[in-house]
């Protein structure tokens, strides 16, 4: 091993394994009293798989973060695939606009998007404006609806950006071969630009999947009573149950989830599974 | 038994507290409106300590945050009278020394001798705030008023209904509108009754809030016209929001509470600690709290909380850990 690789693996297990490993120990402990008790036990798992209500939390969080995936995969397509288009000059600004929201605070983001789909809100100002409904729609907001546009909306920079990477690396030797070789642009696309740029868009993918599938913020501020997703559940045990090990038990299952995806991501946004 | 959470996960917090905390600071951590610029500049200046105050959405955030760091980011905290042997038992409050709160010789007499702020002989907590857990309702939208806490389980107001976030004190109120006798000593078939009764609320609800600011942020974006409250404050604030709004006790009765400081155990500077809870008896601080933010103190007479004969002033509960369980069961219910 290098000198550099040494200093970045020390650097990983300082910053990264050892505090994660440190974390994910408890859920092997458990409580008692208000303490937590450090004798190993599979206890926090056996009251998870048990309980009816972390079972349906945790698959109507799985499909949320699955929707919100799908949804961004075609918006983010688009937009990636809009500034692929515009002139190079325009290509920067607009790749920077559309990463600038990423240095906002998430937190201020969720409530913008309140202010966005409240009965007062923009949308509704809009909506009346142009006469397409009689009077504000509260269905917009503290539901799950209102999750799913609030995490389309805020993750969509993680899904367009690599998108336009892969975009950006398709040479253009290859689309004037498809030209040279009679392809319309419809065939073009289908056949050369969609297949070489899917990578990007399985990685975007896995960035929407694994940052829905825990968030806790956006569920609690627009979510309403719908929105009691599984990162809501394991954000009450920390900081209201005062339950670590069972919290730290529900971020494991969520863990092998992620790393699942991740996995699978690795998996397909390598081209060579295309053929 | 050792506890390790110091060394483990807050570790970066303590060291970050106890490398950055300035000397002559009083760090709070409460309810909104009981460090408000009012009464917060004359202390500075009288004392030469400075405030930093953070605030918490429910009784049960408070609580896992100070257990979770064994008080060590906080120096004074918030809690009811109800709480305090809970605090005690987990040996994350410590007493104070009342010699250096003088201006107890202040409190009404209805405050000066409240049991349940002392436990072996010791005093944890000093008394300086008292109020309820309401009932507001809109006057446009229920011009004849509310009197009963069952609105807010009426299908006819359904989609405009806010309730709190917080396990204690929904189990409690509960209880309350069920009218079982004693709601902090309930039996398995009160938990199971209180239980269905909080998940047949959920849909009428718009949404739980946790915090004072967040309940009317939320009254603010939605069609919300009744609410479960935490306190007189959010009346005062949806007013001076141009909210026509009315801050009622039903005639099942509400919570009323008693909150006072307490002592962290991790306290850095227990001298300006000291000095803040007795500057908040000085006779000024409080009619001031109580003309600003709606809540009574505990020095002077306050106008405009005539309902005290109303309330059923909190207790400690057979059980908290339980009825934070049930309450978790309640919000994960579909």
């Amino acid at each position: 091993m290098r000198a550099e690789d040494c200093v970045l693996w020390g650097f990983a297990a300082l910053f990264i394994l050892i505090p994660l490993a440190s974390f994910l120990v408890y859920g092997f402990f458990f409580v008692v009293d208000n303490s937590v008790v450090y004798r190993p036990t599979l206890a926090n798992f056996a009251e998870i798989l048990s309980n009816d209500s972390y079972r349906t939390t945790f698959f109507k969080t799985l499909r949320m973060a699955l929707e919100v995936s799908a949804i961004n995969l075609v918006l983010g397509y688009a937009t990636a695939y809009f500034i692929w288009l515009r002139p190079p000059a325009w290509r920067n600004f607009l790749v920077i606009a559309l990463a600038v929201p990423l240095l906002m605070s998430y937190i201020i983001k969720i409530y913008a998007m309140r202010g966005v789909l409240g009965t007062n809100g923009l949308l509704n100002s809009v909506l009346l404006a142009l006469g397409i409904v009689d009077e504000p729609v509260s269905a917009l907001l503290f539901n799950l609806t209102a999750v799913r546009i609030t995490l389309s909306v805020v993750l969509l920079p993680f899904m367009v950006l690599p998108i336009y990477i892969s975009l950006e690396r398709i040479p253009n030797s290859v689309l004037n071969a498809a030209a040279d070789l009679g392809a319309g642009e419809l065939q073009t696309f289908a056949r050369v630009i969609l297949p070489l740029s899917l990578p990007g868009g399985i990685v975007g993918a896995m960035f929407t999947f694994v940052l829905a599938s825990g968030d806790f913020l956006a569920p609690e501020l627009v979510g309403g009573i719908e929105g009691f997703t599984y990162g809501r559940l394991i954000f009450s045990q920390f900081g209201l149950a005062f339950n670590w090990p069972l919290g730290a038990a529900l971020s494991i299952l969520l863990m092998i989830v992620a790393l699942a995806v991740i996995y699978m991501a690795r998996r397909l946004g390598n081209p060579r599974w295309q053929r | 038994m050792l506890r390790f959470q110091g060394c483990f996960l807050s570790a970066s917090t303590v060291l970050f507290a106890a490398g950055f905390a300035s000397a002559q600071e009083v760090r709070l951590f409460s309810f909104e409106g009981y460090a408000e610029p009012e009464w917060v500049e004359s202390f500075e200046a009288e004392t030469g300590c400075s405030v930093s105050a953070a605030y918490t959405g429910s009784v049960d955030e408070m609580f896992a945050k100070m257990a979770g760091s064994d008080g060590a980011d906080y120096d004074l905290i918030s809690i009811d009278t109800s709480i305090i042997q809970r605090y005690v038992d987990n040996g994350l409050i410590i007493p104070f020394d009342m010699s250096m709160v003088p201006n107890t010789a202040n409190l009404l007499a209805s405050f000066t001798n409240v049991a349940e702020v002392m436990s072996g002989g010791e005093t944890y907590g000093v008394p300086m705030a008292w109020g309820s857990l309401g009932l507001i309702y809109d006057t446009e939208a229920f011009p004849d008023g509310v009197d009963s806490w069952e609105a807010l389980w009426d299908p006819a107001n359904a989609g405009h209904v806010l309730a709190l976030d917080d396990a204690n004190n929904n189990v409690t109120n509960a209880a309350i509108v069920l009218g079982i006798d004693d709601p902090f000593n309930l039996s398995d078939e009160d938990f199971d009754a209180v239980k269905q009764k909080l998940i047949d609320q959920k849909q009428y609800l718009i949404s739980y809030y946790a915090g004072f600011e967040e309940g009317v942020n939320i009254w603010d974006t939605s069609e919300a016209s009744l609410m479960f409250s935490m306190g007189e404050f959010q009346a005062v604030e949806l007013a001076n929001r141009g909210y026509d709004v009315v801050y009622s006790i039903p005639e099942e009765g509400g919570i009323g509470w008693l909150d006072t400081w307490a002592l962290s155990k991790g306290v850095q500077d227990a001298e300006c600690a000291h000095k803040w809870a007795n500057h908040y008896l000085n006779g000024d601080t409080g009619p001031t709290m109580t003309e600003l933010k709606g809540y009574g103190n505990t020095t002077d007479e306050s106008p405009g909380l005539d309902y005290a004969d109303k309330l059923i002033w909190l207790r400690p509960v057979e059980d908290f850990d339980r009825r934070v369980q049930v309450w978790n069961e309640v919000k994960a219910a579909q």
